[in-house]
């Protein structure tokens, strides 16, 4: 049995469905074998309305994937998102009735303390990430395990959302027969190939702006600090042109790929542009100032809601990012977004795409798969965290058996 | 109870809609209106001196209210019946010490003066009496109306509007749970003389039911202050609000928590806001929600339309209470919630420095969310996110030039 293993990311996006197969490499790295991409239908903001369809979807692409490298996949790595997710930080606290050595057992006795907070009744936690473990006062103790102590606090970010969207969206991978190796938020998910460990220690708010979602995270000194969806996203964009300008969607869809900006139009040069004929489309001259304020107002709105929501969360968290802001996601290929956020964040921008990252070179250089890249990233460091003990040991524990290359 | 000619009326209109509705009572001193009504349980006044006809009807009225904890009284003030009967009635229930809440309307001012004067006496003597006392004033809820609306349509939106802060009254005094409003609460919060008062109600089902509610509650003409374009405007600042939810078993704890913290945010951090929620409703059927809320502290005087609420000034003068309650109520959502909101939107549209604004608004909600029509809002800070940001912002942009 070789040391590779195989890790399977799936996006469930508002605009396509991408599976990413990739492979482990040493030191955590991956190298992306290949992609399986299908676009999307029955899905709206990020979230499943038409189950049927979504499922004949994800089909689809876990074939084209399948097809694409010659891989069997079995198990994935879900990616959600959603309006519905919501976040907070907590902590844990455990007072031992001694000084001892700490366990594995305390530490995840602290952790069940600090999701003891009640919940909205239709809500499940999803994600409880570690921000810092203080023993005795002593703050930010990397490891406490094994070290003599008796009070063990631990901050969490935890994440959680509505229980049967949730389950919702991990129905239609269920129904072809895949097992969910875990499900992840989407923007977690992206920054791990986003930034890098040295960007989370400083500080980096990473915002990933999908077709129906904007997604985004704050990292600061190293950990999780903030994270929230914004249902708003590259869809509204096609959407505001489509009513603006009078056009159908897939052609202000195309509008906005060819000569769509979120330049300040006051900024730029008018003109117009000329829309040919189409079967059952008119042709028409846009001005390109009208299409310009279209998408400014949006974009600047989507960072203005984005802006107000971290402020809100307290903590002057905007001040202290050392590395500024990432954007990736579809829709950071948008000319001009980059000096909008900065514009509106007051902070260093950058259209970042999945990095540190091995294999197919053309797919991951497009901010579109961060998300997917990323889930398989995640699942490789997971996958180490919580398997110290290596392949063999998972194997045995009758995981990973299913990976097993040409198979097929 | 309904009290007086409009009283039958209302009643009527709501044994109709709601068959089957128990603890309904008419009184009138008009034999021909009561024999007309299709309530069956009447008391008639005998006709002549209304004192003398009242003390008759002590006994009777005395063992139709036995074993009753609350009455909420329901009539039009002004006319023969109502402006004697009301507050007769609320002292003689108050007597029985059962708690009394009243919803009458206020007289059009074409009715005449003294149709007025007689009116605002009896809501005088209204308040010294009950509980609490919702007044819905027929000149405002008319003042904006298209000058081509029948009479009988002006009528019939007085009537509905009071039906519906009947029923949301009585929803709230009835006190059902599992979340109670007080009566106490209800006090505080209707049972001021000169105080202001602000009704909204909603009703929606489906998978956005509450935003749905909530958005129709808002845009209630009465909760939105003149001249602001953003919904729910007139509750900034007021000092209590009172929510009642009432819904099907499965409304949830999230959904309630989102009503509260959506006032909240518009009403302002140190309002009170106490909520009352109902799940007697069957399964499936879609949520209501009324709001109510008074301008508390000092009177505020009739301000000419266009003046917002927070800038009038306390009044001294015998100038009576104005309450005023607005709720589209459930049958008629249709027709019914159009007509008031348009009323409330014309009525700002004698300030023309805010005109624009208003109507820009009005446009956006209906036909501006295209593909997202079907789906769930994105609702933050009050603005609908699917509606593109330009028409909110009331952007100007060229049209395309069609070849």
């Amino acid at each position: 049995m070789s040391k590779e293993q195989i890790f399977v990311g799936l996006e469930i996006g508002t605009t396509k469905i991408c599976v990413i197969v990739a492979e482990s490499r040493a030191e955590d790295q991956i190298s992306i074998l290949g992609v399986g991409e299908t676009p999307s239908r029955g899905i709206r903001k990020g979230e499943i309305v038409d189950m049927a369809t979504v499922t004949e979807c994800v089909r689809e692409a876990i074939v084209d994937a399948e097809e694409k490298t010659n891989v069997e996949i079995g198990n994935v790595w879900v990616a959600i998102t959603g309006s519905h997710l919501r976040s907070f930080n907590n902590r844990g606290t455990l007072i031992l009735p001694h000084p001892r050595q700490i366990e594995q057992a305390d530490l995840d006795m602290v952790q069940t303390n600090a999701k003891e907070i009640a919940l909205p009744p239709p809500n499940t936690f999803l994600h409880t990430i570690l921000q810092a473990y203080h023993l005795d006062g002593n703050r930010n103790v990397i490891d406490p395990l094994e070290s003599e102590g008796m009070q063990l606090e631990a901050d969490f970010h935890i994440v959680h959302g509505v229980k049967t969207r949730i389950t919702n969206h991990l129905r239609c991978v269920e129904a072809l027969n895949l097992e969910i190796e875990d499900v992840v938020l989407s923007s977690l998910a992206s920054a791990q190939v986003v930034v890098t460990q040295h960007q989370k220690d400083i500080g980096v708010l990473v915002v990933d702006i999908g077709g129906g979602t904007t997604d985004y995270l704050i990292y600061l000194d190293g950990a999780v600090r903030h994270s929230g969806v914004l249902a708003i996203g590259g869809d509204h964009i096609t959407n505001d042109i489509s009513v603006g300008l009078k056009l159908p969607i897939a052609r202000a869809e195309i509008l906005k790929i060819q000569e769509g900006s979120a330049t300040d139009p006051d900024a730029s040069e008018g003109g117009v542009i000329t829309l040919k004929n189409d079967p059952g489309f008119l042709g028409c001259d846009i001005d390109r100032r009208s299409l310009g304020t279209i998408i400014h107002c949006r974009v600047k709105e989507i960072f203005e809601l984005l802006k107000r929501d971290v402020e809100n969360a307290g903590g002057d968290l905007l001040g202290l990012l050392g590395a500024g802001v990432m954007i990736t996601g579809g829709c950071a290929r948008l000319r001009g977004i980059a000096a909008v956020a900065s514009d509106v964040l007051d902070q260093a921008v950058q259209v970042s795409t999945a990095r540190n990252v091995g294999g197919a070179l053309q797919t991951f250089e497009n901010p579109q798969y961060s998300t997917a890249i990323g889930l398989t990233k995640y699942a490789r460091l997971i996958t180490k965290d919580s398997h110290p003990e290596g392949m063999l040991e998972r194997i045995a524990q009758g995981f990973g058996g299913i990976f097993k290359r040409g198979s097929r | 109870m309904g009290v007086g000619n409009a009283g039958v009326t209302i009643l009527d209109l709501l044994a109709v809609e709601s068959p089957g509705k128990k603890g309904l009572l008419v009184v009138n001193n008009d034999p021909e209106s009561l024999s007309a009504s299709v309530v069956t349980e009447r008391i008639a006044v005998p006709e002549g001196d209304p004192g003398e006809g009242f003390r008759a009807i002590d006994g009777e009225f005395g063992r139709a209210v036995s074993g009753a904890s609350s009455v909420v009284l329901c009539g039009g003030l002004g006319g023969g019946s109502g402006s004697f009967l009301l507050p007769a009635l609320a002292i003689l229930a108050k007597s029985h010490g059962i708690t009394v809440a009243a919803c009458v309307g206020m007289p059009f001012s074409f009715e005449g003066r003294d149709k007025k004067e007689l009116a605002e006496g009896a809501l005088e003597k209204l308040y010294t009496v009950c509980d609490a006392v919702a007044v819905i004033e027929n000149d405002r809820l008319s003042a904006g109306a298209p000058s081509t609306t029948a009479v009988g349509e002006a009528f019939t939106l007085s009537d509905r509007t009071l039906l519906a802060s009947f029923t949301a009254l009585h929803r709230m005094i009835s006190t059902l749970g599992p979340v109670k409003i007080t009566r106490s609460d209800l006090k505080n919060v209707l049972g001021i003389p000169g105080t202001r008062t602000f009704f909204g109600a909603g009703m929606a089902g489906g998978p956005n039911r509450l935003h749905e509610a909530l958005e129709m509650a808002f845009k209630s003409p009465l909760l939105s202050a003149p001249g602001r374009t953003t919904p729910g405007s007139a509750l900034t600042g007021v000092p209590s609000v009172l929510l009642l939810l009432q819904g099907p078993p499965d409304l949830s704890f999230a959904e309630v928590q989102m009503a509260v913290s959506e006032i909240e945010r518009i009403a302002g951090e140190s309002c009170q806001i106490k909520t009352g929620v109902h799940t007697d409703l069957s399964a499936g059927s879609p949520i209501t929600l009324s709001v109510i809320a008074s301008s508390g502290g000092a009177r505020r005087p009739e301000k000419p339309v266009g003046t917002r609420v927070s800038e009038a000034a306390p009044e001294t003068d015998g100038v009576p209470p104005r309450v005023e309650v607005l709720k589209a109520p459930p049958s008629v959502q249709g027709s019914s919630a159009q007509t008031t909101t348009t009323t409330s939107r014309k009525t700002s549209a004698k300030m023309p420095a805010i005109t624009k604004q208003t109507q820009g608004t009005l446009d956006l909600d209906t036909y501006q969310r295209g593909r997202f029509d079907k789906s769930e809002r994105t609702i933050v800070a009050g603005e609908d996110l699917d509606i593109p940001t330009f028409l909110r912002r009331g952007i100007k942009l060229t049209p395309p030039h069609r070849n």
